[in-house]
């Protein structure tokens, strides 16, 4: 081959890799190689065409969305299942982060001054009720889960359910141990942490503001967030790294996991249960912003309350739609 | 609807038939009907199809529906050559081709018989 065209080959091989990756690992590892040399016939054939790039742009999300549990794409029912039920872990930990830093201001503002009745009020008590009910839920869909996970290490201890197992152990127990030193170091009102000073108990208040301090406007005025302790800013960027690590072991460790048709028409209903308190929380979120955002203090909402409550509905909707896939696929079809 | 229509199942699909497809149904008639030929690789079957139907297949969309046609068992792949891997219709495909072509020449017949028989412009 001479030398230019040898540059020409070259230049089409990474063409084609990078539009290779829109698609997902799995679907690359079965189809790459062939799709590859198609991209390659194709280049030699018609060297540039943006339909043929938004094309395969378009399939790639597509081929995402469905290796998620996203689309109807007839997946394997089980793979469906559990795809949905990742997907929906990881929508529902979205939503919690940027729920839980607006519910927390709320806390916090409360342990100052009661807000009085109104907008707020309401807010807060339908967030608060919400939050612990997905808590609970939380718990319920552990108990399986972790039973699973001892199972497979015991029997099987393939690496990725073990890499997905250190994940959410290492995880979960960053998040843990740092909001809770970080907490200590809140500055609050000096209630004692376990009496309820305000709405809630204070340690509570001071948890949920350490855990969530990275969602913070502080991120857009730099001058402002120098003034932080070092240690501070430092949590402010382990604790989303330790929360994502959490989630994605936990959502590995769904989609590994050779979990029973029971287990996962439980986890399913479980999902769908949560599903519907994100919509109580998000409810509760939408009052106090809407109605009462131009309170004093704590209670007045800013930029990233209305950015967060986007959020929210997008991680909200993703749930939903994983949530109905995968009790689809995990309920199986109805008799008729 | 044709007498199919009251044994589709819940997703819609005709047994048999390409119903499930949706929006691949054309994309999946065109591949299957040029398996139908004999097996082929994504550029052949994209050539192929773009003889004898005038529509050129784009990469992503042939793979989706591939992909598909793959999921439902109603193409199987061959074993690699080289990097390329043909594809070949199976019979469960064929069946569901004939099917659906079926279906769609007995539309065809009903258009084509109502404009032969005195359709208006006025």
């Amino acid at each position: 081959m001479t030398a230019p065209a040898d540059q020409a080959a070259r230049t089409a091989a990474r063409r084609a890799a990078r539009l290779l990756r829109w698609y997902p690992a799995s679907w690359r590892a079965r189809y790459g190689d062939e799709f590859t040399e198609l991209l390659l016939a194709e280049f030699a054939e018609r060297p540039r065409s943006w339909r043929r790039a938004a094309d395969v742009t378009r399939s790639g999300l597509l081929a995402r969305l469905t290796g998620a549990g996203l689309t109807s794409h007839p997946l394997e029912p089980s793979r469906q299942a559990r795809a949905g039920l990742a997907t929906a872990a990881w929508s529902l930990a979205a939503f919690l982060i940027v729920g839980g830093a607006m519910w927390s201001q709320l806390t916090i503002g409360w342990e100052w001054a009661p807000p009085g009745p109104g907008a707020a009020t309401v807010a807060l008590v339908a967030m608060s009720a919400a939050a612990a009910f997905l808590a609970a839920l939380a718990l319920l869909a552990a108990i399986p889960l972790t039973w699973s996970v001892a199972r497979a290490l015991k029997n099987h201890p393939e690496r990725p359910v073990r890499r997905s197992a250190w994940f959410a152990l290492a995880g979960s127990g960053l998040v843990v141990a740092g909001g809770r030193h970080f907490a200590n170091a809140w500055p609050g009102t000096g209630a004692h942490p376990s009496l309820p000073h305000g709405f809630l108990p204070a340690g509570v208040a001071a948890f949920s503001w350490a855990g969530t301090l990275s969602v913070s406007s502080y991120w857009a005025h730099p001058g402002a967030l120098a003034a932080f302790p070092a240690a501070e800013i430092a949590w402010m960027a382990v604790s989303p790294v330790a929360l994502v690590a959490a989630v994605a072991g936990v959502a590995g460790l769904v989609r590994r996991l050779e979990l029973s048709p029971r287990v996962l028409r439980y986890e399913a209903w479980l999902a769908s249960a949560a599903a519907a308190a994100m919509v109580v929380f998000l409810a509760g979120a939408c009052c106090w912003v809407l109605a009462e955002g131009s309170g004093p203090g704590l209670f007045h909402a800013g930029a990233i309350d209305v950015a967060s409550l986007a959020v929210m509905m997008l991680a909200l909707s993703t749930a939903q739609r994983a949530t109905s896939l995968a009790r689809k696929s995990a309920l199986g079809p109805r008799p008729r | 609807m044709t007498a199919m229509a009251g044994n589709a199942n819940r997703s819609g699909q005709e047994p048999g038939g390409l119903g499930g497809f949706g929006r691949y149904a054309g994309p999946a008639t065109l591949i299957l009907s040029s398996l139908a030929g004999g097996p082929k690789h994504g550029y052949a079957l994209t050539k192929d199809v773009e003889e004898f139907a005038g529509v050129r297949l784009a990469p992503g969309t042939l793979y989706e529906a591939l992909s598909r046609l793959e999921g439902q068992g109603l193409i199987e792949a061959l074993e690699s050559q080289d990097r390329r891997r043909p594809y070949r219709l199976t019979a469960a495909g064929a069946l569901a081709l004939r099917v659906h072509l079926d279906d769609q020449r007995r539309v065809a017949d009903v258009g084509l018989r109502r404009l032969a028989g005195g359709w208006d412009p006025a």
